[in-house]
């Protein structure tokens, strides 16, 4: 449900979604043309229907019916509200100063993100806001001639004042303000209720680059991304896999398949990357043992460690993607132990763990649980040097 | 005829050179060098081939115990993006933390080390990791063309294509089979960075002088190299060292 409130001579439309469910939340509109208002928060809009995508049959070629169900991210919008400069220049000083304010408060308290790291995101946002022909740097420029221009945004400036609250007071993750990540070479839509991809996690499609360049079997097989989320390692490995083999791609979440389903139709990929809805392997019974690859980011912080959690991540992202159970490691061995009958022989699989303690727990389980199944098994490390992924192949 | 250099490091062995004319700058140079000189076995660092070079000594010959893996240094401008990438150690910045699902700060700046040369790239201003990577990458080149020196013999020389691609088309020595000048933006433009310095550094730091081997003034040679400002930088910094004025 999407809901608006009428403020002062303004329509302020908004949706928040918190994963600890519909929450009152204040919004005071400081530096606004001197308005301080609350406004009441909406219901959230994620009681999403199930997805009509087909969910039996390979090479679907029927369209998701994506459009209707999904956030549009700021920078694939009309640019239609006409703005001037000096409005858009006043919106930006006001943001810096909020920024500027926050110091390294965030950084102390939860290792969030301190102003510098701001201020770029407000650059960012700045971009995605502004039709793509105009140079950001308007911004700085000074002068009448500049000022009395007009600009085409993405949205109206109102909107801009209340998404960069919702980003300071909120902790609203910056993916979510605009609705995009930019990931690989990718720039994958997301929205509340989906997991915001990772820098670390890019990793992955190296991994099974590297795998394939060797392999034509692999290359050409079926490939299943477990958890998907936005999608982002199902259409990374699609690529990489260079319109040879299939990628299965499947969530538990309605709003994740819907996600995932939009971002795979704008990279063109609907006859390579089939969505699937449901519990990791549960949709997957009609490739078991034929498998030519299994990757997967699945929830891994132990439970214990997600109230603690920076607040962007723990008040917004959904804890079905983060919380992996007592030592986290739930998910991790299920899939391992998955990947023993969903794989072919020679069928390889990479992970994603916590670092170099769930590495070499799930390392031991394959040794100890499933001895002869496995070879190859190793813990690979990420840019930062944490051994973040396992891979290994089945005999 | 060749030198061959040998590292400390498997991953940053640099092998046989081209026509004997390939150097790293001395502050650059964390290699041993073995070789053969006037029929005497010889080990040096770098900065001592460095000075032989200055005092016109030859080097006859070198040995390379692992020539599978050498890599002709003149040569890093010529490698793939891939292959570049196996030089160089990759590092994110530091972060605090366990990282991954922990965390969401889009702190995607990368830093490039190359292994063979010890020079650092980084980038920082895209919002993809991948993308800054790539930066960093094409950053690296341009540092590589600034601060890896080829020795170059003066005597018959004749500028190497590479270079001709960069000059004005007014210059003596340029037929019209380059084509329209390539200018600082276009990525070949390194190569032929390198090669202009190259010969800047033979004739040590004069720009006239450099300027009669490229068939060009004084004034046309002088415009090109402040027409990027990192070539201008790497000129002024040697011409400072040789006693020259700036160039402005």
């Amino acid at each position: 449900m999407t809901a608006s409130y009428r403020l002062s001579s303004l329509c302020i439309t908004t949706s928040i979604f918190s994963s600890h469910g519909t929450r009152q939340m204040k919004v005071r509109l400081t530096g606004f043309g001197g308005l301080s208002t609350f406004i009441r928060p909406p219901l959230h809009r994620l009681k999403s229907t199930p997805c009509a995508l087909s969910s039996s049959v390979l090479f679907s070629s029927s369209s998701p019916p994506a459009s209707q169900s999904h956030q549009v991210p700021l920078f694939l919008r009309v640019p239609k509200y006409a703005t001037p400069v000096s409005d858009l220049q006043k919106w930006y000083s006001w943001a810096s100063d909020l920024a500027a304010s926050v110091g390294s408060t965030f950084l102390v308290s939860d290792n969030g993100p301190d102003s510098s790291l701001l201020c770029r995101e407000l650059r960012w946002l700045l971009e995605d806001a502004l039709q793509e022909d105009i140079d950001p740097s308007l911004i700085h420029q000074v002068g009448v001639n500049s000022a009395q221009r007009e600009v085409n945004l993405k949205t109206g400036i109102e909107d801009l004042y209340k998404l960069w609250i919702q980003r300071i007071e909120e902790r609203r993750p910056f993916q979510y303000i605009v609705g995009c990540e930019h990931w690989r070479d990718l720039v994958l839509c997301v929205q509340e209720g989906v997991l915001i991809p990772r820098p670390e996690t890019e990793i992955i499609i190296d991994l099974v680059a590297d795998v394939i360049s060797s392999n034509r079997v692999l290359k050409e097989g079926f490939w299943a991304d477990l958890g998907t989320g936005s999608g982002a390692i199902a259409i990374g490995t699609a690529r990489a896999l260079g319109g040879c083999g299939t990628v299965i791609a499947t969530d538990l979440s309605p709003v994740a398949v819907k996600v995932a389903s939009f971002n795979v139709q704008r990279y063109g990929l609907q006859g390579v990357v089939e969505v699937r809805e449901g519990s990791w392997f549960e949709p997957l019974k009609d490739v078991q043992g034929k498998l030519a690859g299994l990757v997967s980011n699945p929830p891994y912080i132990p439970s214990e460690n997600i109230p603690g959690l920076q607040a962007e991540v723990g008040r917004h992202e959904p804890k079905l993607a983060l919380d992996g159970g007592v030592d986290g490691m739930d998910h991790l061995l299920h899939l391992c132990q998955g990947a023993a009958s969903m794989l072919r022989t020679g069928g390889f699989f990479a992970l994603e763990t916590n670092g170099e303690k769930q590495s070499k727990l799930i390392l031991d389980y394959m040794e100890k649980e499933h001895r002869g199944t496995f070879y190859n098994a190793k813990a690979v490390p990420d840019f930062a040097g944490v051994l973040r992924f396992v891979t290994a192949f089945r005999v | 005829m060749g030198i061959q250099l040998l590292s400390r490091s498997v991953l940053s062995v640099v092998g046989v050179l081209k026509n004997s004319r390939t150097q790293v700058a001395p502050s650059l140079c964390p290699y041993s060098l073995k070789a053969t000189w006037g029929g005497n076995h010889i080990e040096k660092t770098w900065s001592f081939l460095w000075k032989m070079r200055n005092n016109h000594l030859g080097i006859t010959s070198a040995s390379c115990p692992n020539e599978q893996t050498a890599t002709s240094i003149s040569s890093y401008l010529d490698l793939t993006d891939e292959e570049l990438m196996r030089q160089c150690e990759m590092g994110t910045f530091k972060t605090s933390g366990p990282g991954g699902q922990h965390r969401n700060k889009r702190e995607s700046a990368v830093r490039l080390k190359h292994l063979p040369t010890g020079i650092v790239a980084q980038a920082s201003e895209d919002r993809s990791q991948h993308k800054n990577r790539a930066s960093a990458l094409s950053r690296l080149r341009t540092l590589l063309a600034l601060k890896v020196r080829n020795i170059v013999e003066l005597d018959a020389y004749s500028p190497p294509p590479e270079l001709l691609q960069i000059l004005p088309a007014k210059s003596t020595l340029r037929g019209p089979e380059f084509g329209n000048q390539i200018g600082p933006n276009n990525p070949k433009f390194n190569v032929g960075m390198q090669a202009l310095l190259d010969l800047i550094y033979a004739v040590e730091g004069s720009v006239s002088d450099a300027a009669k081997m490229l068939g060009l003034s004084t004034g046309a040679l002088s415009r090109l190299i402040l027409s990027d400002d990192s070539l201008r930088m790497a000129v002024n910094e040697l011409r400072i060292s040789k006693g020259f004025k700036l160039l402005k």
